[in-house]
């Protein structure tokens, strides 16, 4: 009787189960992309007959082949530039003896605690026509317009500082991971450090570096708020302009939409599926028996040496000069960053507190006063309304993304053949660029039409947030599944024997057993897609709705002219404020992520009993409960 | 106390176990024994409830307890790799199970204290984590965790096997005064020869999915009813044509249409001996000096031989 019960409750489980992963997979995956791919051949012609091929005889004949270029031209040098500088980076800090390489380390990662919209409109501030250091840089090369950080140059120069995290992070852990006695093999057979450095270390890490590339490639060819914000004709801001766009205006905006986020869909595809057969491959599996921990090199030639020494801290002063700025401008006066000058003796908060009155000359030649223009980041009813906007959204997808995950996980783990189906279904995003997702969602769902939600426009009024959530949700599966699925697999299969040995039954032994062991996973990925999705611009901005006002939206409208009429007024200010803000909530979710999250449960109790004797010396050696 | 009656166990085509029938007695420690892959542990889990026996029956005091859930069968198990929840305390592994059962927090505080005593673990260790503490301490958790709930027999897979070899002989020890301590019935599985034959009151020696021999650690050594079981159990010379031959001119009788073999300690060099030994010459080929014993290989009638003398001094 028992045995049947069980049986009956995990069939109706595992039923509500399929039926949710389907709808999930088909309903917001499959569907509305499937919708935008045939959308490009449901054109017609003046005459109303059908026309199939419409859209791609316009791209052929017209300048929509000039996104594609331009998208794939700035992935191209992306590639060079970014893995120039960023194997300089690794190298420079982990691989070569370079004075103050710690400091130049911290400086170098700086990029992993602001990214995306947050570090564009950062350098803006810096270099753009009225940045702060422009004038500085005017004057130095006197051949430099003011104009100069706009277009390409600027796409790229930005870029390649900005898209150096993956390689602080995992080209880091390729070069710690190699075996110093084979360095010293290649030395004591009388090669010297570059020699050891390109045919023994190099080697070793091609394998994370075609990753890299291949991430990079990506990137380039997907970017958004770069191109956007710095005025660059690629395929992104094209989709998401096209989006917008009317048949009044132009001929058939929607299909041609379609074919852009195809044709990247299509490159992403062949990307990855490169990827995963090089990686499959597995080479350079290191043979060693027992590792040596790699060792510094001293770079022996004197004039090399401080050549590498000018390079590091010529990098390190590129990669620290905005945020140093920012940090500094976030803590002047309105009047100061109009002046772009600095002002020692006025330090405020009002760039992230409190509000000021702001006066100005009118047309007509007399003052007026706006009462409480000047506002920081949390006196701003817009940037307030966009922060709690990101935070509500941000919160809610990433914690959906991984109860979705950790469900699946756990039925993945325990059926190989099905849970395959289940695994692949909730990759597949991962091969569709983020901006098809949200294009697909945005004129897909843009009808009441969908029986599936329940004949609701989701992308009308409020609405689109249930949207937006959607599409953050499926866009953080792939990455989602892949970390917390290899939590799953560390838990010693052992153990769910043990436990239901001891009597448990499946729902405790997940709850008490599986998931205490997983949660640190659970919790990392939910603060690093929280992380992500909270600084989130492409998908917000192919939204494009009031309604979906991000945080990253607001602060890409604080590039706006700012104080004509005593609008957008302070928004430099801001902008400086909402970085640094940004920068604070990164750097503990990372602390969170990396220092207490990787705690086990001894370092824990470690740190609860020094907890436990602070407070009992503190408060005059009152005993503390420690008993369970 | 476990009766297994034609147990057969399979996995899709391939049969793990073919017809096992085992009877372990109340208070015995019953070693299963065998190389990898031959069945040992497959039917520790048909014991346990893990493994559903395609068909045969499993008893447990008489009672059929085949199809019995695993919960339901009273049976503490110590795993290979312990399976200490690493999430929780020493105190919360132990009182999980007692948890389960919905025992008063006063009763499970009683019974985890009582167990930690009687398997040497401290108060003091109740509250640490179980990666806090050493192998043998871990052992000893997984031991008091599988014992609390007054299990009817304990179940014992390989729980030496991760540790090292000092280690693992200290261990050996105390598990075998634990387990006359507790009197509980125990099956003990293992791939270690050794460890079967100093711990266990009975073994049963697994090949391919088949019990070979079942008996005392003396029977299965002194008396071994297979080939396998010989060459298993120890090593072992085995007496080709020419050398029977020249035994049975010296009067040993043994019977030329079965193969003979000798244990390595069961032959001398260069020693005084018995009347019941035999004597034959042969060149010693090589030798390897092992302190307390010296290993040699000796040529005697064409047959290479191996051969372990105790290192008394007087070796040559």
């Amino acid at each position: 009787m028992l045995n049947e019960k069980r049986i009956d409750s995990t069939f109706v489980f595992r039923v509500i189960g399929l039926v949710f992963f389907a709808y999930l997979f088909l309903g917001f995956m499959v569907v509305p992309c499937w919708n935008t791919l045939t959308s490009i051949f449901t054109e017609k012609t003046a005459t109303g007959d059908p026309d199939p091929f419409a859209v791609i005889r316009f791209f052929l004949a017209g300048n929509m082949k000039q996104y594609v270029w331009n998208s794939l031209k700035l992935a191209v040098i992306l590639v060079i530039t970014v893995n120039i500088v960023g194997i300089s980076i690794v190298l420079l800090t982990e691989y070569f003896e370079i004075k103050g390489a710690k400091i130049l380390r911290m400086g170098y990662m700086t990029t992993m605690i602001y990214s995306g919209v947050a570090l564009v409109t950062g350098y803006m501030f810096l270099y753009a026509n009225d940045g702060i250091l422009t004038p500085l840089l005017t004057n130095a090369f006197p051949g430099l317009e003011k104009t100069w950080f706009t277009g390409f140059g600027a796409v790229v120069f930005t870029m390649t500082f900005a898209c150096t995290s993956n390689h602080m992070l995992f080209l880091r852990n390729a070069i710690r991971g190699i075996d110093y006695n084979t360095v010293e093999a290649a030395r004591n057979m009388g090669a010297n450090p570059f020699k050891v450095l390109l045919k023994v270390v190099m080697p070793t890490l091609i394998p994370t570096l075609f990753s890299l590339t291949v991430m990079t490639f990506i990137t380039g060819l997907c970017a958004m708020s770069s191109p956007t914000l710095l005025g660059y004709d690629s395929i992104n801001p094209e989709i998401v302009r096209l989006a917008g766009s009317s048949t009044a205006d132009e001929s058939f905006p929607q299909a041609r939409a379609a074919l852009l986020s195809i044709i990247l869909a299509l490159f992403t595809i062949i990307l990855l599926t490169v990827l995963t057969a090089y990686e499959r491959k597995g080479h350079y599996l290191s043979v060693s028996k027992t590792k040596a921990k790699l060792q510094k090199q001293k770079i022996n030639n004197p004039v090399a040496n401080v050549l590498a020494h000018i390079y590091a801290y010529v990098l390190f002063i590129i990669y620290m000069t905005p945020v140093v700025m920012i940090i500094i401008f976030s803590f002047q006066s309105y009047t100061a960053i109009r002046m772009k000058r600095l002002d020692f003796s006025g330090w405020t908060m009002i760039n992230f507190f409190g509000t000021e009155d702001y006066e100005f000359l009118t047309s007509r030649g007399t003052y007026k006063t706006r009462e409480g223009a000047i506002s920081g980041v949390f006196s701003n009813e817009d940037t307030l309304g966009g922060i709690k906007m990101s935070f509500v959204l941000a919160a809610l997808a990433a914690a959906l993304a991984c109860v979705i995950v950790v469900v699946a996980c756990n039925y993945i783990s325990k059926h190989k053949k099905s849970g395959t189906f289940l695994e692949y279904a909730l990759l597949f995003p991962w091969l569709l660029p983020t901006i098809l997702i949200c294009y697909s969602y945005r004129t897909y769902f843009n009808s009441t039409d969908v029986w599936y939600v329940a004949n609701t426009n989701l992308y009308y009024a409020e609405n689109v947030k249930l949207l937006i959530i959607m599409a953050y949700v499926v866009t953080k599966l792939p990455f989602s599944l892949r970390m917390i699925k290899a939590a799953f697999y560390s838990i010693d299969t052992e153990l769910e024997d043990a436990a239901k040995n001891l009597g448990s039954g499946p729902v405790r032994t997940f709850l008490r057993v599986k998931l205490p062991i997983i949660l640190p996973s659970v919790l990392a990925v939910f603060a690093l897609n929280f992380n992500a999705l909270f600084t989130e611009y492409d998908m917000s901005a192919t939204f494009a709705s009031k309604y979906g006002k991000t945080y990253a939206m607001v602060i890409q409208s604080m590039t706006m002219d700012e104080g004509l009429y005593g609008y957008n007024v302070n928004a430099s200010g801001r902008r400086c404020a909402s970085t640094v803000f940004i920068m604070i909530v990164s750097g503990i979710i990372l602390w969170l992520v990396y220092g207490v999250g990787a705690r086990d449960l001894s370092e824990r109790l470690a740190a609860k009993k020094r907890r436990q004797e602070f407070f009992a010396k503190r408060f005059g050696g009152r005993k503390l409960k420690t008993e369970p | 106390m476990i009766k297994l009656n034609d147990i057969v166990v399979k996995f899709g085509d391939f049969t793990a176990l073919h017809d096992i029938n085992v009877h372990v007695k109340e208070g015995e420690f019953f070693t299963f024994l065998g190389p990898s892959g031959c069945g040992k542990t497959t039917t520790l889990r048909t014991i346990t409830g893990f493994i559903s026996p395609a068909s045969g029956t499993v008893f447990m005091k008489d009672r059929d307890i085949t199809r019995v859930p695993i919960e339901k069968r009273n049976i503490g198990i110590v795993f290979q790799s312990y399976a200490l929840f690493p999430t929780m305390t020493v105190y919360d592994n132990i009182a999980f199970g007692l948890k389960i059962q919905k025992l008063k927090k006063e009763e499970i505080d009683k019974k985890v204290r009582d167990i930690a005593k009687k398997v040497d673990l401290t108060d003091e260790q109740l509250e640490k984590a179980v990666s806090q503490l050493s192998g043998g301490q871990q052992q000893r958790v997984a031991i008091a965790r599988a014992l609390v709930t007054s299990p009817s027999i304990i179940c014992l897979d390989e729980p030496l096997s991760n540790l090292d070899a000092k280690l693992r002989v200290q261990l050996r020890n105390e598990l075998k005064k634990m387990q006359k301590e507790f009197g509980i019935t125990s099956i003990y599985v293992t791939h270690d020869q050794e460890e079967a034959l100093t711990l266990s009151d009975r073994i049963a020696v697994f090949n391919k999915g088949y019990i070979e021999q079942i008996g005392t650690p003396n029977e299965i050594y002194n008396h071994s009813a297979t080939e396998f079981v010989c060459n298993f159990i120890g090593d072992i010379n085995r007496l080709e044509d020419g050398i029977v031959a020249a035994l049975n001119e010296k009067g040993a009788g043994l019977d030329t249409s079965w193969h003979h073999y000798i244990r390595l300690e069961r032959l001398h060099v260069n020693r005084q001996t018995d009347a019941d030994h035999f004597v034959f010459d042969a060149k010693v080929e090589s030798s390897e000096y092992y302190g307390l014993y010296i290993k040699y290989t000796v040529k005697a009638f064409g047959q290479t031989l191996r051969i372990i003398e105790k290192n008394d001094g007087r070796n040559p």
